[in-house]
């Protein structure tokens, strides 16, 4: 196995999870989030061999994950409404039983999110993700002052759609 | 408490499956989905240039073989003219092709909006830099047509499919006029159908993004 092929491995065992969250968000029929998370994988590998290192590999792949994300929610990308599965990618139903009640909250929450323009969207998911204002700076390209006063309004606004919900 | 118990519902979002990946695999599939596209872009220049090159080769026939000098020169202006179209097709497949998927969000945004400005300028300004000269060379080829038996020049297919005569000059300029202006149609319906849509909701997301409210 090459090195490049070694590095990818490990990013995709590390951020896997996050970036199928991301795509749970943004998948819209007929989209679905396996697909997005195919295309952002497929992304990630492509633009591999440019990442200089200048950011964070998880900020990296944060950007990655939302520009796929947000081209396909603005069907900026054309090739994406014919998406290709790759066999190599296996999603199961997790064995553990899932949370009946969880899963509600989720879809909440989603229909929360829902709510928010695009431009709150892309931060409140990397928020739910505990990232610091400092890097979604980072991953947004706007000032950190900039990120923390957007995400005082955007957590009163979701607090508010989402506490009647899951109380 | 609201707060980390909306992270936790975030973080147990992604448990509802199991995600396996065969890298060796994947690896091997994206390597064959790379050629693919490769092929399919390969294809689409092909297409786009072929129309030009055999344009350049009709004309250069002409250009030879026609003796009436004002449409051999209109000849030289259309091979001039599609090597123009091949060159501007190649500048905006390559422009196209320069997405840089790792920017910032906001720069990424900036970046489509200038692919797009630029796509919708070209659609828009299409009677301009594609039907206006295409249509011009092709009055002057029609009208620099004159007689062949003052030239001495025979070529019976040639005769042919010329537009030799006033009329048949009128009814070819007609037919062409009308051809052309459904070219600068289309190209308007497109702007204004696929692309001005995108950019205007990209235009949105940036007023979003530089919004504090």
């Amino acid at each position: 196995m090459s090195n490049s092929q070694e590095t990818f491995e490990q990013l995709l065992k590390e951020n896997k999870h996050k970036i199928y969250r991301i795509c749970r968000i943004y998948a819209a029929t007929p989209i679905e989030p396996e697909d997005l998370f195919q295309e952002v994988v497929f992304q990630i590998w492509k633009s591999l061999p440019n990442f200089k290192g200048k950011s964070s590999i998880d900020t990296w792949v944060y950007r990655i994950a939302l520009n796929v994300c947000l081209r396909s929610k603005m069907k900026l990308d054309k090739n994406n409404q014919k998406t290709t599965r790759f066999d190599a990618i296996h999603f199961r139903q997790a064995t553990e039983t899932i949370d009946p009640f969880e899963e509600e909250k989720f879809k909440y929450l989603k229909e929360c999110i829902a709510t928010l323009n695009e431009s709150d969207t892309s931060i409140v998911v990397l928020y739910l993700d505990e990232i610091s204002y400092k890097e979604i700076a980072e991953i947004t390209g706007l000032s950190e002052n900039h990120v923390a006063v957007k995400m005082k309004r955007i957590r009163k606004k979701l607090f508010e759609c989402i506490a009647p919900k899951i109380n | 408490m609201l707060e980390q118990e909306l992270k936790n519902i975030w973080n147990n979002s992604s448990k509802t499956a199991q995600i396996s990946i065969e890298t060796d695999r994947l690896v091997m599939e994206f390597d064959t989905k790379m050629t693919n596209v490769q092929r399919k872009i390969r294809k689409r220049d092909i297409r786009e240039i072929s129309a030009s090159v055999f344009g350049i080769l009709i004309f250069s026939f002409f250009a030879y073989e026609i003796p009436f000098p004002i449409t051999k020169f209109s000849c030289f202006l259309s091979i001039l003219w599609f090597a123009y179209v091949i060159y501007k097709f190649r500048q905006s497949n390559k422009q196209n092709s320069s997405e840089n998927l790792s920017l910032p969000l906001k720069e990424q945004l900036t970046h489509k909006k200038q692919l797009l400005q630029y796509q919708l300028k070209l659609l828009n300004s299409a009677g301009y830099w594609y039907v206006g000269p295409s249509f011009i060379t092709n009055f002057i080829f029609i009208i620099g047509l004159g007689n062949p038996t003052d030239y001495n020049w025979t070529n019976q297919i040639a005769e042919n499919l010329l537009p030799l005569t006033v009329n048949a000059k009128v009814g070819t300029i007609i037919g062409l006029g009308f051809i052309y202006l459904l070219v600068i149609w289309v190209n308007k319906i497109a702007a204004r159908k696929e692309v001005q849509p995108i950019l205007k909701n990209i235009e949105l997301i940036q007023q979003q993004l530089n919004n504090s409210n």
